[in-house]
């Protein structure tokens, strides 16, 4: 296997060398979060502490020209998650050099 | 034919043949673009550019340097970047194999 200057073979390590690190994690229904990863399984269940989670909701003005959407951002925040995997698009670890 | 005299063996012997551009299956498409840049589609719309780390057989990818690109706009980068496999559109070659 061509395995990447990174030194990964498949993508669960990517995953796997987060455990206890921050990560962002963008989910279906235009949410994101950003917690320390605990825990993860096959799913992309995932347990997360210290999270924040951001939640874009889009507006569409009446008689406003197409993309003039109005974007509100709630946010809030959760002392320990489990998310469900299937809600799952992204997860990117903390940058590493 | 005068069997004393043998070909020669065929000099592509000492390099590996090229992968191949119109032939093959999928899988051999995917072993042919790790390592290479590439546009991950999501049914949902939204590009993902940057150098194939790895995937597996749910086609959870693993991204590096990634730009992810919605209405041709850089929305957002990362390092590193797991792909949940059941978002998945497509995989494009962004660069000659």
């Amino acid at each position: 296997m061509d395995a990447s200057s990174s030194g990964i073979q498949e993508p669960f390590d990517l995953i796997r060398l987060s455990l206890s690190e921050r990560v962002f994690v963008k989910l279906r229904g235009d949410r994101e979060l950003t917690g320390v990863l605990h825990a993860y399984d096959g799913h992309m269940n995932l347990i997360l502490s210290d999270v924040e989670e951001t939640i874009m909701i889009v507006d569409q003005v009446e008689g406003a020209p197409e993309g003039h959407a109005t974007v509100n951002v709630a946010k809030r925040k959760m002392e320990m998650l489990f998310v469900r995997g299937d809600g799952v698009i992204l997860v990117s670890p903390p940058s590493r050099t | 034919m005068d069997d004393s005299t043998p070909p020669p063996p065929p000099p592509a012997a000492a390099e590996p043949p090229p992968p191949p551009t119109t032939s093959g299956s999928p899988t051999d498409f995917l072993k042919g673009v790790v390592g290479k840049r590439v546009v991950v589609r999501l049914t949902s719309g939204v590009d993902y550019r940057g150098i194939l780390s790895c995937l597996d057989g749910y086609m959870n990818i693993a991204l590096e340097q990634t730009e992810e690109h919605v209405n041709g706009r850089v929305t957002n980068r990362y390092g590193d970047a797991f792909i949940r496999g059941n978002n998945v559109l497509y995989i494009s070659a962004a660069e000659p194999l």
